[in-house]
């Protein structure tokens, strides 16, 4: 059996190529040269999965790579193919598909196409996109669904000397949800494949109960000063919210899909508890980032309060997570909305935002409710500060400018 | 990762701020090894640094001794080897602090108590032994009397102009670059007094903090200042305080620590998880 994988980044090593590996698959990468270099190199990586608690690593030998500028070559790869997986992140879909278009239209049997994308509709998209290249019928000789990924790939960590392996840093965790209408039958066997018939359902899941909690714990993590994912979920103030944010996110999904998609107390502990995983040595800093998407209309917070209000559930928490995400610093980036703008001014640029990239109407109860915890959070924030309590409303300060030179250091 | 805590034997069942942060870091999976210089011999040839990364907690001697082996021999220590070992001496820190405009109550060094007594024609003043901690030896001085009973030290003293306090003495704390604040009494007594109460750190106290940390070259210490006809006064500086009294500063404590410890990791040439949006 034979298997490309477009984007050889964390998710595409560390979760599908570790999963089709693990099934008996002859793996081929597909990326950029610089980022393929180090499999031809080595022709194998290291996947590292730890818990918190055990650490388990595998081997993925044998594995090939073309350089993505190759075209005659990657496209014979995916001919050649039983299964192709894309992992490039759903905003580099359209740039791939008419590669994948190519190669689909010169395979005699038929693929199927899964997309490692964390979007809701990635295998739509990308069968509407290989469509358009080569036409319905020959796209519909395919199978395209997206995957829900379980896994959190943290670190891919370049090779230490030349030649050594990539090595992948995740959680254990190896189901991933496929629509099983989307896709051709017999399905591929590859270990953690999950078919459902309600693919949003299970996707929403994902999205509305971890992510939602991933995403509230980094933006309330650094809020609150805090560099480490493990270290913010362990701030008592910070965990409660959280739990409370991932149960609106749960009322909502079980309102509108059942409690078999819901999920019950234990299964919101189990989520807490994995953010707590300090072998995967992940920051506030990555988690946080791409506010504007993570608040888009339908995603991880937005998309969940929604749903929690049409379950006829405040979700004051998430709304809470939403206002703590406006006040996130992206790398060397300002915040998305600036502290120092007057509370007046910037609760209308908080309105015109979750607006325009949330799709909420300024007057909407939800963007009330995320206005009024953004105003809340503006007595006394000031850019460099982190807050030292939530209830309390106490401010501390954050000097990027530490450790000077001083006079007894040197 | 392995970190070394060079510190004191805690006292038996102490929940002390630095106990609950190796139990954090172990949870974490770091491997944390506590060392009491003060109760071991050390063979100094085969002194080598063995951890990714150590922790000056006390600054005992003899710890102050081991650090500066460890040093010497490239270790990578938290809280900076010379600034743990100059900060005992309060005539050093406070000189250096004067000169940086740091506002700080008038200043003497005396060899005897009795060449204060001319001093106390301008108002009483604080006594203080040059090296000294948590509050011990410190006395305030209102008339001649009180001065001979203070005796001969056993070697230099600091003398500091008394400012009456208005309100509690604030205690700044510094980890990491992240300032808190904690308002407390003096001399505190009961649990409850030592452990103060938070408040919002304010501009003014906030650049003179940073200051302090700029001028001694550390970004993990504290200070304490009173606050006198509404002026704030610097009047004491520890390089590793207890940092009673900051909400969770044993969780904030530790998520420095083990930064710290991440970088130092990376650094020696390691491939480990690059903490994204940290910086040395």
């Amino acid at each position: 059996m034979k298997a490309v994988v477009i984007g050889p980044g964390r998710v595409g090593l560390g979760f599908a190529g570790h999963l089709l590996h693990r099934s008996g698959y002859q793996i081929c990468f597909v990326g950029r040269r610089r980022a393929v270099a180090p499999l031809m190199a080595a022709g194998e990586y290291v996947v590292r999965l730890t818990d918190g608690h055990r650490l388990h690593e595998d081997r993925v030998s044998g594995v090939s790579a073309i350089d993505i500028s190759c075209s005659s070559e990657v496209e014979q790869a995916i001919a050649d193919a039983d299964v192709v997986c894309t992992a490039v992140g759903p905003r580099a879909l359209d740039s791939v598909a008419p590669l994948l278009a190519r190669g689909l239209s010169a395979a005699k049997q038929q693929v199927n196409v899964i997309a490692f994308e964390n979007a809701e509709d990635a295998g739509r998209r990308l069968r509407r996109l290989v469509a358009e290249q080569v036409g319905f019928e020959h796209a519909g000789r395919h199978g395209f669904s997206g995957a829900v990924v379980s896994r959190v790939v943290a670190h891919r960590l370049p090779p230490e000397r030349p030649g050594d392996p990539l090595v992948l840093i995740g959680e254990p965790h190896t189901e991933f949800a496929v629509d099983a209408a989307a896709l051709n039958h017999p399905l591929p066997r590859i270990e953690g494949l999950v078919a459902v018939d309600d693919f949003t359902a299970f996707y929403r899941r994902k999205l509305y109960r971890y992510s939602a909690g991933h995403a509230a714990t980094a933006y309330l993590g650094q809020l609150k000063g805090y560099r480490y994912l493990h270290a913010a979920i362990r701030d008592p103030e910070i965990a409660q919210l959280v739990r409370a944010a991932v149960r609106e996110g749960q009322a909502g999904l079980r309102a509108a899909y059942g409690p078999h998609v819901a999920g019950d107390d234990a299964e919101v502990e189990a989520i807490i508890d994995r953010f707590g995983n300090a072998e995967l040595g992940d920051t506030v800093a990555r988690v946080g980032r791409d506010v504007p998407r993570k608040l888009g209309p339908s995603d991880r917070l937005l998309g969940a309060a929604r749903l929690a209000e049409h379950a006829g559930v405040a979700p004051v928490r998430l709304a809470q997570a939403a206002a703590a995400a406006l006040c996130f610093k992206d790398g060397g980036d300002p915040p998305v909305v600036a502290p120092r703008e007057g509370t007046a001014s910037g609760r209308s640029r908080v309105a015109r935002l979750l607006s325009g990239i949330g799709h909420l109407p300024p007057t909407s109860p939800l963007a009330r409710l995320i206005q009024n915890e953004w105003q809340g959070l503006m007595d006394g924030w000031e850019d460099g500060n982190l807050m030292l309590s939530l209830e309390d409303r106490l401010w501390a300060w954050s000097s990027n400018s530490h450790a000077p030179a001083g006079r007894l250091a040197s | 990762m392995k970190i070394a805590f060079l510190m004191r034997q805690p006292a038996p069942g102490g929940q002390s701020v630095t106990t609950e942060v190796l139990r954090l870091l172990r949870d974490w999976g770091t491997t944390v090894d506590v060392l009491h210089p003060e109760n071991q011999a050390t063979n100094l040839a085969e002194m080598t640094p063995s951890h990714d990364l150590y922790v000056l907690r006390s600054v005992s001697d003899a710890s102050i001794a081991h650090a500066g082996i460890l040093d010497s021999l490239g270790a990578r220590i938290i809280n900076p080897y010379p600034v743990s070992r100059d900060c005992r001496d309060k005539v050093l820190v406070t000189a250096l602090l004067l000169r940086a405009g740091i506002p700080v109550p008038g200043t003497w060094v005396v060899e005897r108590p009795t060449q204060l007594a001319p001093l106390l024609d301008g108002g009483p003043i604080v006594v203080k032994p040059t090296r000294g901690s948590q509050g011990r030896g410190v006395h305030v001085v209102w008339d001649v009397d009180e001065l001979l009973e203070l005796g001969a030290g056993d070697g230099p003293m600091l003398a500091q102009r008394f400012h009456p306090r208005q309100g509690r003495d604030r205690k700044l704390y510094c980890i990491g670059g992240q300032l808190f604040g904690v308002k407390r009494v003096w001399p505190a007594r009961t649990y409850e007094e030592k452990t103060g109460e938070p408040f919002t750190v304010t501009a003014e106290l906030r650049d003179i903090a940073l200051q302090v940390g700029a001028v001694i070259g550390t970004d993990l210490f504290g200070l304490d200042i009173v606050i006198s006809d509404d002026r704030p006064y610097v009047v004491d500086v520890n390089p590793f305080p207890g940092f009673k009294g900051v909400p969770e500063a044993a969780l904030r404590l530790a998520d420095y620590v083990y930064a710290a410890a991440a970088l130092a990791v990376i650094e020696a040439g390691q491939a480990v998880p690059r903490p994204v949006g940290l910086t040395a």
